[in-house]
């Protein structure tokens, strides 16, 4: 039986040791998702402008409104005729590192002449 | 592990017996690194006797002892069991003996070495010493191991003391490089596992977790990604239609604009057909190409009408992936939006009232199903929120009478319709005037579908004509002759919108106007057809109007179609009885379009269109 409760005690000294590996990965997958989510947030705010464009309204509007409310201030849109460009930066655990993991999307449409 | 390990192993008294406990610990260590390969290599400084190799013995082993037997200088090595054991003479230099032989193998050394060497080997930085095993009795040698535990922590060396002997069964397995079996094999692994940390069991499993974590998160990118590009196609069909769309809302007025001046010369302002939709078609062209889409397919499912405003667009690469856009009217609000009761004049149908516009729709109707042998019922139409609150009350089961105030019928656009034997009739041509069957299961319940909606701001507006007019005539109608065309539609029973658009395209509303050909008044009366319509003054508007709707009357019912009565308007009725269709006079074609347009609220003079997506 030492046998076996040395084997536990081993075993839980290295799972208390890669707890933080542990950590790390599951904070880079989070970071994974938030930068997916904004990606599909994005898509669906690019859409949004475009329609918007589409039918003679303002772009950055319909993209603000297809937003939700933290996204508001990460969000850049450039409207340029019919080419409608949101570039949103996701929540960043690291804060410098929104700006690297930015994601862009863009549309284009005829535009209202 | 990639480098080799030096634990250093010795007693503190009983000789012997530590040499026992030091090869049950290197047997332990070899146990658990069987899966490396490596090995363990057991050096035995100042050996009584040469240990000769095992019958049995460990590849791992077998291989060290090649490789020590063959080492320079060459030392007396021997595979026994799990273990491979080594000769080391305690002679000038043997520090760096030892050393070359930790450095032949990636496999763990354990050395054996008398209380005499340890002080050499440690401090020796080549021999890099991972830990110290001592064999001896804690009461018995208790200044010696707190001696050495003091000076090993300065070092940062590890130190495990192994107080029980092995048993000569287990010291005998030991020697052999055997499991001493018992209590003490376990604590051989103890000292071990402590003294060389080294993978564990859980070290694979958090590694594994990690991947795993990694690997989900990777799984819902990719799937992300997938759905992202599945409904970046749609987008890129949905945005070349709407684009289409957008250009033909555009183009729409030079469209309908004549062909021809008035002088005769041809119209700059004017579009032909064939460029109209082939400037709609590179539109979506342009706006799949931005998107990312390739080639596409543009088709137009009303090119047969005379405006055509649908366009709709296929992506060759995926065949589910399309989208049909259309410039229109704004939309009016839905139902559901509808509030408070109808406010506005009532019409009365067999003593029932309704709103003028379901009037005169019912009218019609009625009419087309007394010719099929139906007659038609009214058994209910408009009833306000006090008489459905005295129905409710009778029956209160929501199934059958709604609710005060929820009720369509407050909104005066409802009809219940009998008998029962007209149901049929009614499921097949109820749409035809405006009607549809609000609920399935009520098949007498029939709910007038075209503007305004039921109960909306606009369907109270009051009308400045009585009776059946449609209150949504368009914006450019000067109210000085909405009167004149309210009644006239009424009275032959011809759609106002119609009415006001052929007088915005005739004269502009303008009661004085003559042509150049000759043609007269508000409604543009050539002199001939006035008079076979009893028209005296084709410059007073209101008998003018009047005729006008009385000549679309008759076009109409010869001629079945809208675009062909309007033609005929235009060009005579003979050409266009001659082919069946809009006579290939342009300036004809352009007024049949320009009139469909404006009564589709087209062009710049009404409401502006709306571009939107249909499907």
């Amino acid at each position: 039986m030492g046998d076996v409760r040395s084997a536990a005690g081993q075993a839980s000294v290295e799972v208390l040791a890669g707890i933080p590996a542990l950590l790390l990965a599951g904070l880079i997958a989070l970071q994974l998702l938030a930068v997916g989510y904004a990606a599909a947030l994005a898509d669906g705010a690019v859409e949004a402008g475009a329609l918007a464009a589409a039918a003679g309204k303002p772009a950055s509007a319909a993209v603000q409104a297809a937003l939700p409310g933290w996204a508001a201030e990460r969000v850049d849109t450039r409207v340029d005729g019919g080419e409608v460009e949101v570039r949103l930066r996701p929540p960043a655990l690291i804060a410098p590192l929104a700006g690297a993991l930015e994601v862009e999307d863009s549309a284009w449409v005829r535009p209202a002449s | 592990m990639g480098s080799s390990r030096l634990l250093i192993a010795t007693d503190a008294g009983a000789p012997g017996d530590g040499v026992a406990t030091a090869a049950a610990v290197a047997v332990a260590l070899a146990a658990r690194e069987t899966t490396d390969g490596a090995g363990v290599l057991f050096v035995e400084a100042g050996a009584r006797a040469r240990r000769r190799p095992t019958l049995l013995s460990s590849t791992s082993a077998r291989a060290l002892e090649g490789l020590v037997a063959a080492g320079d200088p060459p030392a007396a090595a021997a595979a026994r069991g799990r273990i491979c054991w080594a000769d080391l003479e305690l002679e000038d230099g043997w520090t760096e003996r030892l050393a070359g032989m930790a450095a032949l193998t990636r496999a763990s050394v354990v050395a054996h070495l008398p209380p005499a060497a340890w002080r050499e080997a440690l401090d020796d930085p080549e021999l890099a010493v991972a830990g110290v095993v001592v064999r001896a009795d804690p009461r018995e040698h208790r200044h010696l191991l707190a001696l050495l535990a003091a000076e090993l922590r300065d070092d940062g060396i590890p130190l495990r003391v192994a107080t029980r002997p092995l048993g000569l069964v287990g010291a005998r397995r030991a020697l052999a490089g055997l499991d001493p079996g018992g209590p003490a094999a376990g604590r051989a692994r103890r000292i071990a596992g402590r003294l060389a940390p080294a993978r564990g069991q859980a070290l694979p499993l958090v590694a594994g977790l990690c991947f795993v974590t990694l690997l989900v998160a990777t799984a819902l990118a990719a799937l992300g990604g997938a759905v992202a590009a599945t409904s970046r196609d749609q987008r890129a069909a949905d945005l070349s239609a709407l684009s289409a769309a957008r250009s033909m809302r555009d183009d729409l007025p030079r469209l309908t604009a004549p062909a021809l001046l008035p002088g005769g010369s041809h119209n700059p302002a004017h579009l032909e057909r064939g460029e109209y939709l082939a400037r709609a078609r590179d539109a979506a062209v342009e706006a799949a190409r931005r998107n990312g889409a390739g080639a596409i397919d543009v088709g137009f499912p009303d090119a047969a009408d005379a405006v055509p405003v649908r366009a709709r667009v296929k992506l060759g690469a995926d065949p589910n992936r399309w989208a049909v856009a259309q410039a229109s009217p704004p939309q009016a609000p839905a139902v559901e939006s509808a509030t408070g009761d109808y406010s506005g004049p009532l019409a009365t149908r067999q003593g029932k009232p309704m709103r003028p516009d379901v009037a005169a729709a019912f009218d019609r109707m009625a009419a087309a199903a007394r010719r099929a042998g139906v007659s038609l019922l009214i058994s209910s139409a408009y009833r306000s929120d006090a008489e459905q609150a005295r129905l409710f009350a009778a029956n209160p089961d929501p199934r059958w009478v709604a609710r005060p105030g929820t009720s369509l019928h407050r909104c005066g656009t409802e009809l219940d319709l009998g008998p029962a034997t007209a149901y049929g009739w009614l499921a097949a041509n109820a749409t035809r005037f405006g009607f549809v069957k609000r609920y399935a299961w009520e098949d007498w319940h029939f709910g007038f579908d075209r503007a305004p909606v039921p109960c909306s701001a606009a369907s109270n507006a009051p009308d400045e004509a009585d009776g059946a007019a449609p209150r949504s005539m368009p914006e450019f109608v000067p109210a000085a002759y909405r009167p004149a065309i309210a009644g006239a539609a009424a009275r032959w029973d011809v759609s106002s919108n119609l009415l006001a658009a052929q007088l915005h395209a005739e004269s502009g509303f303008d009661p004085r106007a003559v042509s150049p050909a000759g043609a007269r008044g508000i409604a543009q009366f050539m002199p001939g057809t006035a008079a076979s319509y009893g028209l005296r003054d084709p410059f007073d508007p209101d008998s003018a109007i009047d005729a006008q709707a009385h000549l679309m009357s008759d076009l109409l019912e010869q001629f079945g179609d809208v675009s062909l009565a309007l033609a005929a308007y235009n060009a005579g009725p003979a050409p266009v009885e001659a082919c069946g269709c809009v006579p290939a006079y342009p300036e004809t074609q352009a007024y049949v379009a320009r009139i469909l347009a404006l009564m589709g609220g087209a062009g710049e003079w009404v409401a502006p269109l709306e571009v939107r997506l249909v499907a």
